[in-house]
This record gives structure tokens, sequence and C-alpha cells, in this order.
């Protein structure tokens, strides 16, 4: 092999795409041919340093929502259609009566009252998705989300930025949730919108509760006094996901 | 799950930081990168009938690629610099602060050294170094053979040693 034939395959070599026998040759003109190998040294050296330099651009939260919006949101399931939302009353409706029968025939048993407030947690959710503005804050910048509560509840969420495991931040938007005060703060997960309600609790911390009401999946656990509640239609494996990076931060 | 969803979240959605990085790449700043971005994908949506199983990650950025060279055909046509001997050219937009801070460290000089390549040996490097494509890949996103795909990463390469102090030329004994 002359210098001229190796020129080209250098850069072949380098880059894996030469075969066994092809590799061979080159290789041993390298052993022969210290100018080669020279500028063989250089181009591995800048294959190396391109590499090192991590030169990708990543692109910004706001273009992720654009796309996600633009190709998926018009394309949900027909939340907003008057049937399923009869059916979904009709699912409530008996679960409600599912609990009077309880109380009515069990007197015994103790009623914990989440499960009311399980209901009115998924109506204050599915209200916000019909809505034409999800948020009162709209931001993926969890500095903005969070300063905001600051005067309208007495204690301070947490609003981490979970981007890069996938729970987008959209913003967040104040509630009242049993005569509480509650923090909504609402993240999106590809095309499905989670809804994390914070509110204060006088109770101890608590294990997450996992519930399912008409399709949607609800988490509930309480920690340094404040009581949290994250409800879905994304699946419940993602939503556990995310109520642990929830409860690590 | 609606059909066109899934197209987008298995077919489009995986591939679009690497549609990003190029774009960014060959139009040097983001609102023109997130426009190229936006159109591609509406444009690879549109298309999706016409998406036969191949390769998704270089149909994407074969789209994208396309969209980009469109885009500076349409809107630096008056402002196109012909191409230098050295197939270098200026940079189009305003040095930003934060690069003049730290435009003494050796990656700012890497980065800058592919940023001022010609569009064709600079998306060679792009694909290459920075996305990890085969040559077949290159050439399937670039709508070009494998042998020119070849030369113009041998001659991106060179260049780029050149203007970053590597090896000079080098001096072949005659065979």
């Amino acid at each position: 092999m002359t210098c001229r034939e190796a020129g080209p395959l250098l850069h072949a070599r380098l880059d894996n795409e030469l075969d066994m026998a092809g590799s061979a040759s080159v290789d041993v003109h390298l052993s022969d041919c210290r100018a080669c190998a020279a500028q063989y040294q250089a181009l591995q050296n800048l294959h190396e340093e391109i590499v090192a330099a991590d030169l990708a651009y990543a692109p910004g939260i706001a273009l992720e929502r654009k796309l996600a919006d633009r190709f998926l949101r018009e394309e949900k399931p027909r939340l907003r259609s008057w049937s399923w939302i009869w059916l979904n009353a009709s699912v409530m409706a008996g679960v409600a009566i599912a609990a009077v029968v309880l109380i009515a025939f069990i007197p015994m048993l103790r009623v914990n009252s989440s499960d009311a407030i399980s209901a009115e947690i998924l109506d204050n959710h599915l209200r916000a998705l019909q809505a034409v503005h999800q948020v009162d804050v709209p931001s993926s910048d969890q500095h903005t989300v969070k300063p905001w509560f600051q005067g309208k509840t007495s204690f301070s969420p947490p609003v981490p930025d979970l981007t890069q495991d996938g729970f987008v931040l959209v913003g967040g938007r104040l509630e009242v949730i049993h005569q509480q005060p509650a923090a909504a703060i609402v993240y999106r997960r590809r095309q499905h919108v989670i809804d994390l309600y914070v509110s204060s609790s006088t109770g101890g911390d608590s294990k997450i509760e996992l519930s399912e009401l008409g399709g949607y999946h609800l988490l509930h656990w309480r920690q340094n006094n404040m009581s949290y509640w994250a409800v879905s239609d994304v699946d419940a494996t993602d939503l556990r996901t995310f109520a642990d990076l929830i409860r690590a931060r | 799950m609606d059909t066109k969803v899934r197209f987008f979240e298995l077919t489009m959605w995986p591939h679009m930081r690497a549609a990003y990085n190029l774009a960014r790449w060959l139009v040097r700043n983001d609102q023109d990168a997130e426009d190229i971005v936006q159109e591609s994908f509406l444009k690879a949506f549109k298309a999706q009938e016409s998406f036969r199983g191949s390769e998704a990650k270089t149909w994407m950025l074969a789209i994208v690629r396309n969209t980009a060279m469109d885009f500076r055909r349409r809107f630096k046509a008056g402002l196109a610099v012909p191409l230098g001997e050295q197939g270098y050219e200026p940079e189009d937009d305003s040095p930003d602060p934060e690069s003049a801070l730290v435009a003494e460290s050796r990656r700012e000089q890497v980065r800058q050294a592919i940023s001022h390549l010609a569009p064709e040996f600079r998306e060679a490097i792009v694909l290459r170094e920075i996305e990890g494509l085969s040559y077949r890949e290159m050439a399937s996103a670039l709508g070009i053979p494998m042998g020119t795909v070849m030369s113009r990463l041998s001659r991106a390469r060179n260049l780029l040693l050149v203007e970053l102090g590597g090896v000079k030329e080098v001096q072949h004994d005659l065979p």
C-alpha cells in the first residue's frame, strides 16, 4: 500500500468502516510509514478532542413543549366529550353511593375522609383540563413558579425541575381543596397532564397510597407537614415514578 | 392509541435532540434552529405515509437538513458569502458575549473551528463526530454517495487539523 492509497483509508480505519482485511493492510502501512502514522495519530486526537468537547446543542424546554402541544394535544383522547363526562360522573356517583352504603350499613367502620377528597381532587383536575387556562402562572422555570405561591399559601410547595426525568413543568395555579388553600403544580409527561396538589397537613408522614377512579390514577401521601395528591391519566408506574421524585426533593 | 400519535412518539420524538443539534449547527442560531425543527417535524408528520420503515433517525435528519438548506437559500440569498478557498465562511450571527468570555478555552476553539467550516464539511463533522452516524447513515441523511461522504469527511478533518494547529500538511515519503 502506498501513502496515496492509504490517505483516504485512514479516515475509514478511524471510523471503523473497514473490514478486517482492509484494517489489517492499513495497519501494516501505518507500522511502516511514520508520516501516515503521525497523520493517523493527529486524526485520532482530533476525533477524541471533538467527542470530549461534547458539542451537541440541546433543545430548550419551550421547543419540546411546542412540539408536544402541536402533535399530541389535538390527538388527545376525547376528554371534552359530554358522554365521557357523564360516564365519569356516573363512576363517581357509583363511588359516592358505595360510600353512603358503607356509612349506612357498617357504622363501626371509620370511613376516611380521604375518599371524598379523592373525588374532589379528580373533579378539580378534570375541570382544569377542560379550562382554557390550566395554570395561573405558566412557566417551565421552577424559580418563577415557586415564588409565585409566596403569600398565597402558608406553606412553600416543592417545585422541582424534573425535565431530565421526562416530567416537564408547565406552571402552577391556586386551588381550594376541602376548604383549604392548595397549590396545584402542573407537569406534563408526553401528552399527559399531571396535577400535583399540595396543602398543609397536621398528620404525620405517610406512605404513598394509590387509588384509581374513572381511568385516572391518584397518589396520596403526607410528608413534612404537607399533604400531597398527584393525579393524572398517565399510567400508574409513571405516576409512581413522579411521586418518588417529588418525595426525594 | 392513535396511530398518528404513535408515529410521532416512536419515529419522530426520539430524534428530536439530534434534529435540533443538526439544525443548530447548520443555521448557527437558536431561534432559526427551533423554527427549522418545527417545520421539519410538520413535514415529517405530513409525510408519514411515505415513511417505509427505513432508519427513522436518518429519515428525520434528512428532512431537517433539507429544511435548513432551504432556509439558508430563502433568507440568506442576498447575504450569501462566497466560500473561501479554505472552505471556511464567516459566522453570520454576532458573537455572543458568553462565547467571547471563554474564547480562550480549547473547547470553544474546537466549536468555532467546526462552526466556521463550509456547510457541507460542517454537516459531515457534526453527523460523524457528534451524532456518531456511520458512513451509510450519513450517505442516507445527506443524500450523497458513500464516496462523497468519505471525501467530505476527510477534507473537513484536514481543515480542522490546520485550523486547530494540529499536524500541518504532512510530507509523505515518495512511494
